[in-house]
């Protein structure tokens, strides 16, 4: 495969090491000298120093015959540009994108970018689950504005521990899709009964998020 | 009738008279406080300063649900195509302007339907090239 990627701070170093060590052929654009001259010297790959979104450089990096474009410079707006002109102007099969702005998230799937790294959102996901211990965590974003999957674990105290999902008011728009009990998957049909520890993994609105929570972990 | 205005310089300026002449209360983003100040003190305008890279919250304080003139006419061509097409794509504003300097990012996005305006910088290139050579 032959990609482009865009943006060589750090994650683009690492993206642009990761991908030479599967053995794919790869193109870096970077407007800092210093970085072009790191990548050289650290990868021995050429880079073409200059601006991502700008189709004469783009050209220069092959960008018409890569398989793909890999935006990760610091900016998400660069980031959403670059992958547009990559489709509108070259005919890229697929580009990716990171962004740190959560909101951006729904805009750059409605403008085609055909993966979207949400960075921040991991952050704050492996923060929730691995520091605060915080019985939510969000799964992923779909590519609809405001539909999430989350997991929610069932508290000791919780007010419904030993009822069947249909014995308690569940949200309008949300639903349980999973329960996980000791490291095997039910679907909510096969369990009679919630009991503390199970984790239960739910589609449901980012505004219904709260009341799910409250639902599931009331006492 | 409500108008944003993102970016503050001489283009926003010189729009504002008329924009409120014809009716719009305007409000403004920029990152610069500064440009802000100046403005909020020559024209009956809300200024709003967006300083950190969290555009939509600011769209939201700006109140961009209710607009129905939005115009991003910053220098930065990235930024202005990012709050262009949210404005178009997310929040279904009537009308969306947007500067581009550069002529290719004019040419693609003028393409896919977006209201582009931009300063045609080639030409003026050329024009300063022969300033020089005389």
């Amino acid at each position: 495969m032959y990609a482009v990627i865009v943006g060589c701070s750090e994650v683009g170093y690492h993206v642009a090491k990761a991908l030479l060590a599967a053995g794919h052929e790869i193109t870096v654009i970077e407007k800092r000298h210093s970085r072009c001259q790191l990548v050289w010297d650290e990868l021995g790959t050429v880079t073409v120093q200059g601006d991502g979104t700008d189709e004469a450089t783009l050209q220069s990096a092959g960008l018409a015959r890569a398989d793909l474009l890999v935006a990760v410079t610091g900016r998400d707006e660069v980031n959403l540009v670059a992958c547009q002109v990559a489709k509108l102007r070259f005919d890229v099969p697929q580009t990716m994108a990171v962004i740190k702005d959560t909101k951006n998230e729904p805009l750059f799937h409605l403008l085609g970018v055909d993966l979207v790294v949400n960075s921040t959102h991991q952050v704050v996901t492996s923060l929730e689950e691995g520091v605060l211990g915080r019985p939510l965590v969000h799964l992923k974003n779909f590519r609809l504005p405001n539909l999430e999957l989350v997991s929610i674990t069932v508290p000791e105290d919780a007010g419904v521990v030993g009822k069947h999902w249909t014995e308690f008011d569940m949200p309008d728009s949300s639903q349980i899709t999973l329960i996980v009990r000791a490291d095997r998957p039910y679907l909510p049909s096969q369990v009679s009964a919630l009991e503390a520890g199970d984790e239960i993994v739910a589609v449901t609105l980012t505004g219904e998020e709260q009341t799910l929570y409250d639902t599931l972990t009331g006492v | 009738m409500e108008a944003i205005i993102f970016g503050c310089g001489t283009l926003t300026t010189l729009l504002v008279p008329q924009l409120t002449e014809d009716g719009y209360s305007i409000t403004v983003l920029d990152s610069h406080q500064e440009c802000l100040e100046v403005l909020a003190a020559q024209a009956p305008v809300k200024v709003i300063l967006a300083n950190e890279p969290l555009m939509r919250d600011y769209l939201h304080e700006a109140g961009v649900e209710t607009s129905e003139l939005f115009m991003a006419l910053s220098d930065d061509d990235h930024q202005n195509l990012l709050l262009a097409q949210a404005a178009t794509h997310l929040f279904n504003v009537g009308t969306v302007v947007c500067r581009l300097d550069h002529p290719q990012l004019q040419e693609t996005f003028a393409e896919i339907g977006l209201n582009v305006v931009g300063a045609p910088l080639a030409p003026l290139a050329l024009e300063i090239q022969k300033a020089i050579v005389r």
